[in-house]
Formats: C-alpha cells, structure tokens, sequence
C-alpha cells in the first residue's frame, strides 16, 4: 500500500521536465510501456539537483546576447551566456545556455522567467547538465535545431519554413 | 526530442517544461501522458482517496458550487472511510498543507473539520493533534508565518473547544511580546507577535461570539493598543514615499498594518464583531446544535492541543521589519478597495500577500487565485469581477464598490514596492502580474493602468530605490505585451529638462525596453515625438572607436594599441606604445600618465568585444594581467578603466553596466572604485543622480558586495 505524499497542493514549476531526461531515453516501440510521468531516472535526477546551467529555447535567430542577459540579469548576473549556433553557418540558431553561479538562480529562472517573452517569444526554460564544448550546435540534418528541420509553421524569426519543407522533401517525412 | 512541441503554457494546469502544443508528427513522443497509461475500461471510477484529495484541494474554488455542500460531502466521504489509513493522511496532510499554503481556504477547511465533527469526533482530535504539533514546531523555529495561519485555523473552529480555545496562547505570545519591546526599542518580533494576536482575533469572533469570548477579546485588544499603536523607530526606513509632506499632501497615507488593524478591530468591537466580509461556511453545525430531527447529539468538544510557548521566542529565517498598509487605491473618491477604517483591508490583503508569498513555486496558481478571490470571502463582498471602473459610481447606496482587479493589483504592488525587500526576488511579482493580465486582460488592465498612473504621478516624491523598482517592472512588462502603452497621455513631461523625474522615468524605461528589444523596434512603438528620446547612436551595434579620429589625444597611438592587441602582440610591444603615450602625456603636464594610457588600452578592449558580451570577457581574460595591474599603481587609473567602458558604450548605458559587473568579478576595479567613480568623479554637479546607469551601477555593486558577506557569514 503506497502511504499517502503530498509536497504541495499546487504543482510546482522549478522541476526538470523531459527535456534533460531525453537524450536518455532509447526510442520505442509500441509497447505501452513507456510512463511518460516517471520522474527522471536517479543519476539524472542527482545531476540536475544542483544544476546551475539553463538551456532556454525558442529565441529568434535574431536574439542577441544582451537581450539574453538583460532578461535574466533580473534573476541573477549570469556566469555566463553560451548561444546556440547552426553546426555551418555558426550562426545563432535559436536557442542557449545560460549559466548562472547557483542552483537557487537557475530554480528560479524555472519559476519567474521560463514561459514569458524574450525578444517578443515565449521561451523555454530547462534545467541542463552543464554546457560541454561541442553541446552549442544544432543537432539537425542542416545545421539548426532538429525542430526547424520538419516544421510546417511559418516563423519569421526562425528561418521561414523547416528546412526539410523548404527544400521540398517534405511529403516524405509527413 | 526536447524541443519539438510549440511551447504552450495553459493556465489552469499549471505549466511543466514546455509541451503541451499540438502534435504534428505521428511519430511517437517521449511525453505523450494521457493515451498510454490510462486504463482502458470504460467507465473508470476514480478511487476514495482520489475523490477525497481532489475535492479537498478544489474546495470552494467554483462559484458554481455552494461551498458549504462541498465541506459537507468531504466531510461525508472522510468519515466513512476514517478506517482507511490512505484517508485519514490525505485529509488531515491534505488540509494542513493548505492552511499553510492557501490561507483563503482556512475557513473552508475548518468548515470540513466542523461537519466531519458531527459525525465522527475522532477525526478532529487527530486533526487537532497534527496541526498542534505542526504549530509547536513551528513556534520553536520561529516560523511566524505559518504559526499565524495555524492559530488561524484553531480560531475558525473555536465553536468545538471545550476550553479557552486560543485565548491562553495569544496571552502567552502577548507576554513574550511585552518582554521584547521592552528589552529593545529597536525590537520588530515583538510587532510579528502581536500582528499574529490581532489577526486571530476576527476568525474567533466571526465563529462564535458568547460572552466570554468577547469579554476575552477585548482584555487583549486593550493590552495590545499600547503595542500596536507606538510608532517604531524603524518606520521611517519602510515608508514608500519621501516623508517631508504634511500629511494631507502625501500621495498615500502612512500607517502600519499594526496600527491599522489594532483600530479595525476596536471599530468591529464597538460593532458587535458583524466582520461581514469573513465567509461562514459551516453555519449548518454552529448555530443549531442538532438537525431537523431535534435527537442528534450535540457536537462533540474538545479540548484545546497542548501547545506551549517557548520561553526564549525566535526570530526565525527572515529579518522582520514594520510593514506599511501600501494601497494605490484607498480612501480616495470612489471606493474601489476597502477603506483603511475597514477591516476587510486587512484581512484580505494579508491573505492575498501570504498566497502570493507561499505559491512563488507557481506563479499561474497564484494569478487564478488572484483573479478568483471573491470565491473565498463572503458573498457579495465584491463587485462582479471585470465591472468597469466608472460603473462604479452606479452601484446602489448599500451595495459593494470594492474590485477585486483593484485588489488583486494592490496587493501585487504592495509585495514590489515593499523596502527594504520584498519575500522574493522582484520579477516574480513581474510574472503574477504577467500571468493574471494573460489569464484575464479585460479585468486586470484597466486596474493595471490606474496603478500606473498613480505610481507615475507621484513619481517625484518616491523613494529612490521604489522609483527603479517601478521603472524596472513597468519595461519588463511591457515587453511581454508588445510595448504597448498610451504613451501620448505623458507627451507633455517631454518637454520638462532630463532631471524630472517623469522625464527621467521615460527615459530610463525605455532605455531598458531597448535593452530587452532594440531601438528600430521600440521607436516603432512610439508617437513620434518621442524620437528624440532615441538618438540614433542607440542603432550602431558597433560604437566607433574614438582614436580613429585623428583629433583625439593620442589617436595614433590608440590605434596601434588596437592593432597589437587584434593580432595577440607581446607584452613588450605593448609597452613601446604605452611609454609613448606615457611621454607625451608629460610633456602636456598631465598629473597622472598611466590615465591616458590606460583609456587607450580599455578602450582598444572594447571595441575589440563590441560585438558581444562572450567577446569582450575574452578579451579581458587575454588582457587580464595587465588589467589588473593598473588598480595597484594607481586608483585614478583604475577609475578611468571605467570610465574608458562607460564612455565607449555611452549610447548603451546597460552594456558597460555589465561589463563594470565583469571587470569587478575579476577584481581589476574594486566596489569602492565604481562608487567613487559614480558619485564624486562623474556626479556633474548632481546631474548623473537623474541617469538609471548611475543608481545601477551603484545598486548592483552594493548587491554584489552584500551578497559575498552574506556567503561568507552564511
């Protein structure tokens, strides 16, 4: 019999999301029994309980340092500010890492920042393991981020059309 | 992958990490949470304690439902199943957590423990004895705060003691309390103490009202009054606004909440404690003893939980300071708020301050709380939610005028602007305010905008740090909305000199909304008249470098420094170029020749790392050495480090803001060095006090130095 836990009567936004834990999950089949609400497994769990680096997504292209650091000087100085840029072009690709001097700074972030506006975009605020040199470049096929490769939304600050749909290969991978 | 939903939050659920948009792929996800794991069966019956947690955490939250039947079938649920150990931690954990977290729904709760009662009494003595020994630890830690609403909660079921109830504890605390004061006159636990006596009072009164309890209440009130209604030494620290008016010219009266409410509480005495605006859901067990039957037991009663004060009372995890009753809309024409002569002030503002300050962990909890709060007081307390402000003048003569807008962004501003410090850091209320205007734009804006423009008209007589704070939060805001705001109502301050206050408001604003956008974009948002606001240096990323005019001293020189630092010169090569400057600048009779060479080194840095903040720290760490040298040798250079940077970035006051915090970090200028630089080297006969660079220069060393005394004492 699970004893009855309750930390608060409201859900809390300063806990790691499936960001941090993705890259650790294998692909699936269709097994059913992936729990997608399963806490992050334990190491990870340690490792992100005194993170102090955010990644943060969802900028424009277009977003520059100081507006990063601005925004998140409201929290706290950041350490420092580490922009994500396409694997080619080296050129800002939409999202960062923000590295602040304490746990709490980063908590916070989660809390008061993560899910307003930088530059007129929503941004995305994630606990992250640390930034490690190789970490600042997009993952997809052209460079960018993999989300701008498929995307059928047109966002002006973010290229236009994903670049698989651009390119014109799109029906493929619908 | 981690990025691939449309980042979505919805303000009832209370936004996770970022998913929640559509899925445009087939192409299973790593979050996907309702399809897999719910059961396929059909008609899928929630289990007991399910329900139970469910409906108590949501009590009361829908004016749809009486809250009363809510309390009654939770009550119901809770008894029947007492015998289930699941139950009995999900209601008594359940219930305390929200005593403490969510203090409207005190008397809702209590309201299940009253119904629960009548059924079976075993469930409120094992209330009773968690939240007693909740409220033991607490006293012995000194958490104030949760102390108060834990009193609060034994008040609102003080028809089931047998006992004095409260009363004893509140005499103990006034004892500790008297003890405190006078040991020191500088003493503010003292004040926490008798705030806690005072706010208990009204929830004991508004439960039951015999005799003996009003006779008990007033012995405390008189006892208090002396305590409540000295004025403190330290009142004069908290007070919003520059206290050198008369008193009718002030924009917002000064009172404690103290003072306040010791005057309150006499008012509702002399009135027979109506308290109309506490919610009595629990009228059903309290005012008849049985039901329509006539042979029901009456309530069982119990004794109070043995709770003991300690002798020695601590202070706890915070500072305490006297709090002011701030109000940007009270006791004016139209009463939009309660009147400070109202109770109701207190009581609802004290519960929208502790929500606001125990949820920070959910900034969109907190606005729905905000934005619903007339569900948890009496009904018709409030007006209709949203009703315009010059509607008001057309409720009926006995009706409420009071909106909860108004006091939702009362209470917000309150919690901002409070000195010294706010509980959190200052852009949380940012986001409360952001996320309440996004959850209900018609009825928070029109309230925002009077808040705004009350603030702005009495700009010139606030506090100095309550001015930032203000200017701060109104930028940050509005870049979260377009940048959208009348700015024709203020185009006549545009013609007062840059050292008004209003005008320096402006200015400041929209420097830190360029620094959050950029200046095409934020002179687009604009009338045009405010374009000289905006020079159009503001538009070069890359401010030029002075020593490429020739009519600067030193220009050749400068430029070689430029060029032997871009290609990683020696040392040596360096120096050459730095003992020209040196000799020159004696020839000229220059007192001090390491200044002008150090202006054409950090100036060279600059422009090197104009093009981010990534690159100038570089290059400082490449330059560090002799940097850092410069300091030792001479503190008139070391100033010019910063002046060098201010003057570079003169167009962008916000960048050589961070990068003085930089060069700090490194200890190449020292916290001393920067004030002296701001207020004696560049004070302009006073002038730079009308700068925002100026006071965030200053602010931020000065936090930067208490934070490090605060680690290493910690």
């Amino acid at each position: 019999m699970i004893p009855f836990h309750i930390r608060n009567t409201v859900d809390r936004l300063d806990r790691p999301s499936s960001y941090a834990a993705s890259k650790y999950k294998k692909r699936k089949r269709d097994d059913g029994e992936t729990d997608a609400n399963r806490a992050p497994s334990p190491t990870l769990s340690e490792k992100l309980s005194d993170a102090t680096t955010l990644y943060v997504g969802n900028l424009s292209f277009y977003t520059t340092e100081e507006q990063i650091y601005t925004l998140f000087s409201l929290i706290s100085p950041p350490r420092r500010v580490v922009m994500g840029l396409d694997r080619y072009q080296k050129t800002p690709c939409g999202f960062c890492f923000v590295e602040f001097y304490t746990h709490d700074d980063a908590l916070q972030c989660l809390k008061y920042i993560g899910g307003t506006k930088l530059d007129e975009r929503i941004i995305r605020t994630d606990l992250d393991e640390g930034f490690v040199e190789g970490r600042q470049y997009g993952r997809g096929k052209s460079g960018g981020q993999v989300r701008d490769e498929y995307r059928d939304e047109f966002d002006p600050g973010r290229g236009g059309y994903g670049k698989a749909v651009k390119e014109g290969y799109g029906e493929e991978y619908r | 992958m981690a990025d691939v939903d449309r980042y979505e939050p919805r303000g009832d659920r209370g936004h996770r990490g970022g998913y929640g948009g559509k899925k445009r792929r087939l192409r299973e996800d790593d979050d996907s949470y309702d399809r897999r794991d719910r059961p396929q069966r059909r008609r899928y019956e929630e289990p007991t304690g399910t329900r139970l947690r469910k409906q108590l955490l949501a009590i009361a939250e829908s004016p749809l439902r009486n809250a009363e039947d809510e309390a009654l079938n939770i009550a119901k649920i809770t008894a029947e199943n007492w015998d289930d150990q699941y139950i009995k931690d999900t209601f008594c954990e359940i219930s305390i957590l929200l005593v403490l977290e969510q203090p409207f729904k005190i008397p809702f709760v209590a309201a299940c423990v009253l119904h629960a009662n009548t059924q079976n009494s075993e469930i409120t003595t094992e209330i009773l004895a968690r939240a007693g020994a909740k409220a033991q630890g607490f006293l012995e830690t000194g958490g104030w705060k949760e102390v108060k609403l834990l009193l609060r909660f034994f008040a609102c079921l003080h028809s089931l003691f047998e006992d004095a109830g409260v009363f004893p504890i509140l005499d103990e605390l006034f004892n500790r309390a008297v003890d405190l004061q006078t040991a020191s006159s500088e003493d503010t636990l003292g004040l926490e103490l008798v705030k806690i006596i005072l706010f208990t009072i009204p929830y004991i009164m508004a439960t039951s009202t015999s005799e003996s309890e009003q006779q008990k209440a007033a012995q405390l009130l008189n006892k208090t009054d002396i305590v409540a209604s000295t004025p403190h030494m330290l009142d004069a620290l908290v007070d919003p606004y520059i206290n050198n008016e008369e008193e009718e010219n002030r924009p917002m009266g000064f009172q404690t909440i103290l003072t306040l409410l010791q005057k309150q509480l006499q008012t509702e005495a002399a009135n027979e404690w109506k308290l109309a605006c506490i919610p009595r859901p629990y009228s059903a067990v309290v005012t008849s003893g049985s039901d329509e039957n006539g042979d029901a037991p009456t309530p069982a009663k119990h004794p109070f939980p043995s709770i003991t004060v300690p002798t020695t009372v601590k202070l706890g995890p915070k500072a305490l300071f006297p709090e002011i009753y701030f109000s940007l809309y009270a006791d004016q024409d139209i009463e939009s708020v309660p009147p400070t002569s109202n109770i109701a002030a207190s009581l609802i503002r004290d519960t929208l301050v502790d929500t606001m300050n125990h949820l920070d962990f959910n900034r969109n909890a907190v606005a729905k709380f905000l934005i619903e709060m007339d569900c948890y007081w009496a009904p018709d307390t409030f007006v209709k939610r949203a009703t315009p402000f010059d509607k008001l003048r057309a409720v009926p003569e006995n009706k409420s005028t009071w909106k909860p807008e108004d006091l939702a962004v009362d209470a917000v501003f309150s919690q901002l602007l409070q000195l010294p410090t706010p509980e959190h850091k200052l852009v949380y209320y940012h986001s409360v305010i952001t996320e309440s205007c996004k959850i209900a734009p018609a009825a928070i804006a029109p309230s925002l905008g009077r808040a705004i423009r009350f603030l702005f008209r009495n700009v010139d007589a606030m506090d100095m740090e309550l001015f930032y704070r203000f200017m701060e939060w109104f930028a940050h805001h509005l870049s979260n909305f377009e940048f959208r705001w009348k700015w024709t109502e203020w185009l006549d301050e545009l013609d007062q000199s840059d050292l008004n206050p209003k005008k320096a408001f402006i200015i400041g604003a929209l420097d830190i909304e360029i620094r959050l956008s950029f200046a095409k974009r934020i002179r687009e948002t604009l009338p045009v008249q405010y374009a000289p606001l905006i020079p159009e240096g503001r538009d070069k990323d890359t401010p030029d470098f002075k020593y490429a005019d020739d009519s600067t001293p030193y220009a050749e020189e400068g430029r070689e420094i430029l060029a032997l630092l871009k290609k990683k010169a020696s040392e040596d090569e360096i120096q050459t170029v730095m003992d020209k400057i040196s000799a020159k600048a004696a020839e000229h009779n220059v007192q001090d020749v390491l200044v002008p060479c150090t202006d054409a080194y950090m100036t060279s840095v600059c422009y090197i790392g104009a093009k981010s903040i990534s690159h100038v720290l570089s290059c400082i760490d490449r330059c560090k050495e002799r940097l850092l040298a410069i300091g030792p040798q001479s503190e008139p250079a070391r100033r010019q480090i910063i002046s060098s940077v201010v003057d570079y970035w003169r167009d962008q006051p916000g960048v050589a803001v961070n990068i003085v915090d930089k060069l700090l970090n490194y200890t190449i200028i020292t916290p001393v060095s920067v004030i002296e630089w701001a207020l004696t080297d560049r004070l302009d006969r006073g002038r730079a006090l009308a700068r925002s660079q100026t006071y965030e220069l200053v602010a931020t060393t000065m936090a930067k130095v208490m934070n490090r005394v605060r680690q290493i004492v910690d």
